[in-house]
């Protein structure tokens, strides 16, 4: 293990926050609010240890996957331990767990608050858990590829394991390039989504925090109702953007180049908006009675199944009193989440196509028990090596699931609470059913819950394995040698 | 800050067809120098395994085919390289490539009867470049075979000036004799541009004292070197007769061009069907059907009177092995082809003499085309070496009219430093420079240097 590199790397995650930091000051400085100081205190803290920690360059640049995947856990661990600092400091979240718990969910966009009173926070601080968000969404170190000049090609491993999706790969030959047209694109989106809802209305402070909070799919409301007060416009905007965010970004990279053709052929997002769809109608037929009004039925389900399946978590009905058809079909398309290559979370649907495919392909071979048959995706052959991969994930996935449930239920909620409280948390959505609805929060869980919930939302938004291998003995194994 | 794709720099923009061992020898290189990449190969853990260690793309599919080459960008490519195994397949993807784009296409070609049409294939399929590494490398052998006491012989200046590699033996009189006063005691018209010792490589100053085992690397017309070697008592004449280890490729190119200079030439080669082949091709030459490896055979056929013997199988392993054979029981000049393994420390310090890496001599190539491409002026690179396992670079420049070092004398440039201008050609005549002399538009200019990435004369000046 080349721990210099890790030290080095996480010295810039560090500065970089440091600098993340600043934004909630300069809001503080606008709304004249006292909170600001301990922005800027935090932030020049990050910045000093940072600046520590990478002043001196290491000595070997080899950096291979294991070093990528521990260099990208242990980046969103100390991220996540600075950035619950100002709410501590502040005061406004007293208890580190419950700080940590925020701005886990919001790093990783998840968008699950332990707060029950939303509006009470203060400007700065409002503005800094959406913020979390937006730079959880695409990625810390996606960033910092962008920025920084890293030299050899092994630094895809740190895009690797940061990034969703069963197979990274790039969309030009340099990562830098790359890394910069994604964070391009993730901008001019946000800038686009910002300028149509201030034309909708919103003011400016809210229009921010909500791209944000909709760029990374994160979900944060800035209202104790989320979004059921907005106007049906504002409502169509987010959605819209919503799904949009949780398209496959290679889409909207061909857009820009004008590959109109490839762009509409992708696979992945013709079945993901096949879904939606199928989604929208089973909803919106099960409550056109409860609203009387097409339209109405119309805007809530398009609005819950995008800010679900793109694992958002905005709310603008309490779905939690919807027909039990409806709550089943919305926890499905959260189990799905988002297209690969996207800021949303979920199982992917491109994993969901292959798992579909394969099983199709399983049951061919009891007809023709001889056949060899590759799957296809997009038209190309998909490696036997990625279905297995996607097998194995799938089945991480259940087993976590099912270890974290069983570690919930000490706390006497219902089923159906813990059962979603993991799901929310684990697909990185916010909002469960039942206890930890819409309308309620997880402010209720017993520390112990919590930690297993922040460690659900880790490991769900960097797709199990990289934080995984932090728990396998092999991953240490040098470190304590060294020290003889 | 974001976006701007095209960069005010040019980059070039290159696809690579195959990735086998040239085609990841040439990824590793350009590469390096900061350039946009592309590869294509059928296998797809090849691809992965190349693209997780360079920062490159990596298409899978056959590059032969329109639908690849589209998706790879063959629109935008500036160059196109074609390595596979197969010489009809590099030779279809250049033409594919070139109906597409308005890239440069170069092709390995290896099958010895294209090759002998190699000019007239380049003109009609309109190709930058042919290359093949086989020839390559047995021209390299044939050159050292004209001067047996060289590990290396590399040639400018269109065989003008020689870049040779000398290892300095215990009794020579260039032990403990500073490089100034080389000229004083042994001659004057060679220049002494990069010394390794100890693994260590030196671009050394005047003071610099030589060491017996150091390895020596010195430019100088042929003529001069020659004197030179007969000034420090060492042999000069080229061998009368090689022994080659091997019927392959290489062996058939070294053989012709070895027969065509006067030199015996005796072939050992397994298979029949092969050496029957042989003997029709290059009927002046010996050709033994046998087992290479084995010792009686070898010593039957005179290994040990033989004055040069080259093993050429297929196998590296085999290769080193014959060469350690070969030192221990003979007097012979040995020459090692190395096509596969990697673990360069380890076989210098076999002390194996001659090693010739036929895969890095066509990376070479390409990259000294590479990068005189990248200058958008035009051809400024006329050839470059890579020296001491890439960590020095020689490199021959054309002089244009509107350089910044021209018409100075040297002593005046502030040049960069680990960096040394080995001669200047003008017109057809080779100057061994001092303080004094000045670059003029026209000349070419040979550098010797540490730094590499250089495109472009310029490049010299701090």
């Amino acid at each position: 293990m080349n721990f210099s590199m890790i030290r080095y790397i996480l010295g810039w995650v560090l500065k970089l926050e440091g600098l993340f930091l600043l934004l909630p000051c300069l809001t503080a400085l606008i709304y004249k609010e006292q909170q600001g100081f301990v922005y800027l205190a935090v932030a020049a803290f990050c910045v000093f240890i940072g600046q520590l920690m990478s002043f001196c360059k290491p000595k070997s640049n080899v950096f291979y996957l294991k070093e990528g995947c521990v260099a990208t856990s242990l980046s969103w661990i100390l991220m996540s331990i600075f950035g619950c600092l100002p709410f501590v400091f502040t005061g406004e979240i007293p208890s580190f767990t419950d700080a940590l718990f925020e701005t886990i969910s919001g790093f990783t966009t998840t968008g699950a608050s332990i707060l029950s009173d939303v509006e009470a926070v203060s400007h700065c601080s409002t503005l800094w858990r959406c913020f979390t968000h937006w730079i959880g969404g695409m990625g810390v170190l996606v960033f910092l590829l962008a920025i920084i000049p890293m030299s050899g090609g092994s630094h895809i491993n740190l895009m690797k394991a940061e990034s969703p999706g069963p197979s990274v790969g790039k969309i030009v030959p340099k990562i830098k390039q790359t890394a910069r047209i994604l964070y391009l694109i993730y901008i001019l989106l946000s800038i686009l989504q910002l300028v149509l809802l201030l034309l909708g209305g919103m003011p400016f402070f809210e229009a921010l925090n909500t791209t944000f909070a909709t760029a990374g799919t994160g979900g944060f409301g800035i209202k104790n109702d989320s979004f059921t007060s907005y106007s049906p416009y504002l409502q169509w905007v987010t959605a819209i953007f919503m799904l949009l965010f949780s398209f496959n970004f290679n889409v909207f990279y061909l857009l820009l180049l004008r590959n109109f053709k490839k762009a509409f052929s992708n696979e992945e997002v013709r079945w993901f908006l096949l879904i939606v769809l199928v989604a929208v109608s089973i909803i919106t037929a099960n409550i056109y009675e409860v609203s009387g009004n097409l339209f109405k039925a119309l805007t809530d389900a398009t609005f819950q199944v995008a800010s679900l399946i793109s694992s958002t978590g905005f709310a603008s009905a309490n779905f939690d009193l919807w027909p039990e058809i409806c709550k089943t079909t919305l926890i499905i398309i959260m189990f799905i989440g988002a297209c690969a290559g996207s800021t949303g979370g979920g199982l992917k649907v491109s994993r969901f196509i292959i798992m579909v495919k394969s099983v199709i392909r399983e049951c061919y071979s009891y007809i023709h028990p001889k056949s060899i048959r590759k799957l296809q995706l997009d038209g190309k052959d998909v490696e036997d090596e990625t279905v297995r991969a996607v097998g194995v994930y799938v089945l991480t996935f259940l087993l976590i699931y099912g270890l974290s449930l069983f570690c919930l239920s000490f706390d006497k909620h219902s089923f159906t609470t813990n059962f979603t409280a993991v799901l929310a948390t684990f697909n990185n959505i916010g909002p469960g059913l039942d206890a930890v609805g819409p309308t309620c929060n997880f402010g209720f869980f017993s520390d112990f819950s919590k930690y297993v919930l922040m460690f659900d939302m880790l490991a769900g938004r960097l797709e199990l394995f990289p934080l995984l291998i932090l728990f396998h003995h092999g991953t240490w194994n040098g470190i304590f040698r060294k020290r003889k | 800050m974001f976006g701007n794709h095209s960069g005010t720099k040019e980059k070039m923009r290159i696809i690579i067809v195959g990735c086998g061992r040239v085609g990841a020898t040439i990824v590793e290189q350009l590469s390096k120098e900061g350039n946009d990449i592309t590869i294509i190969d059928k296998d797809a853990e090849v691809v992965s395994s190349l693209t997780n260690l360079y920062d490159v793309l990596g298409v899978v599919g056959n590059g032969a085919t329109y639908s690849v080459q589209m998706e790879a960008g063959i629109r935008n490519a500036n160059l196109f390289i074609a390595v596979t195994e197969s010489d009809e397949l590099n030779l279809l993807c250049c033409t594919v490539a070139k109906r597409v784009s308005n890239c440069s296409a170069i092709a390995r070609v290896r099958t010895p009867e294209y090759s002998q049409e190699a000019s007239y294939l380049k003109e009609k399929l309109g190709l930058a470049m042919i290359i093949n590494p086989d020839l390559e490398a047995s021209k390299e052998i044939a050159q050292i075979l004209a001067l047996p006491s060289a590990l290396e012989v590399n040639s400018f200046a269109h065989g003008q000036a020689e870049l040779i590699k000398y290892k300095v033996p215990a009794d020579s009189m260039l032990n403990d004799l500073a490089i100034m006063n080389l000229g004083k005691t042994v001659s004057q018209q060679v220049l002494i541009c990069a010394i390794e010792r100890e693994g260590e490589v030196y671009i050394p100053s005047g003071n610099f004292v030589i060491k017996e085992g150091d390895i020596i690397t010195f430019v100088a017309t042929r003529k001069q070197a020659r004197k030179f070697f007969i000034a420090l008592g060492t042999k000069v004449k080229r061998v009368h007769n090689t022994m080659i280890i091997g019927g392959g490729k290489t062996s058939q190119y070294l053989a012709e061009q070895l027969l065509l200079a006067g030199i015996n030439v005796k072939i050992i080669e397994k298979k029949k069907k092969r050496c029957e082949e042989l003997s029709a091709l290059l009927p002046k030459a010996i050709i033994i059907n046998g087992d290479g490896t084995n010792e009686d055979l070898l010593r039957e056929e005179g290994i040990e009177t033989i004055e040069s013997f080259v093993p050429l199988t297929g196998i590296d392993e085999e290769n080193i092995m014959l060469t350690m054979y070969a030192r221990q029981v003979s007097k012979a000049k040995v020459i090692t082809k190395i096509n596969h393994i990697n673990f360069k420390k380890v076989i210098n310090s076999l002390d194996l003499g001659s090693v010739i890496y036929p895969r890095y001599l066509t990376s070479e190539a390409i990259v000294a085309y590479a990068r005189a491409k990248k200058d958008s002026l035009g051809s400024n690179i006329e050839t470059l070496y890579h020296l001491f396992d890439s960590r020095v670079e020689a490199i021959e420049f054309v002089v244009r009219p509107d350089s910044k070092v021209i018409n100075i004398p040297l002593m005046e440039l502030s040049l960069k430093k680990n960096l040394l201008i080995a001669f200047i050609n003008r017109s057809g005549s080779i100057i061994i420079p001092t303080g004094q002399d000045c670059i003029c538009s026209g000349d070419t200019v040979m550098i010797v240097t540490t730094h590499t990435g250089f495109n472009d004369i310029n490049d010299i000046l701090e």
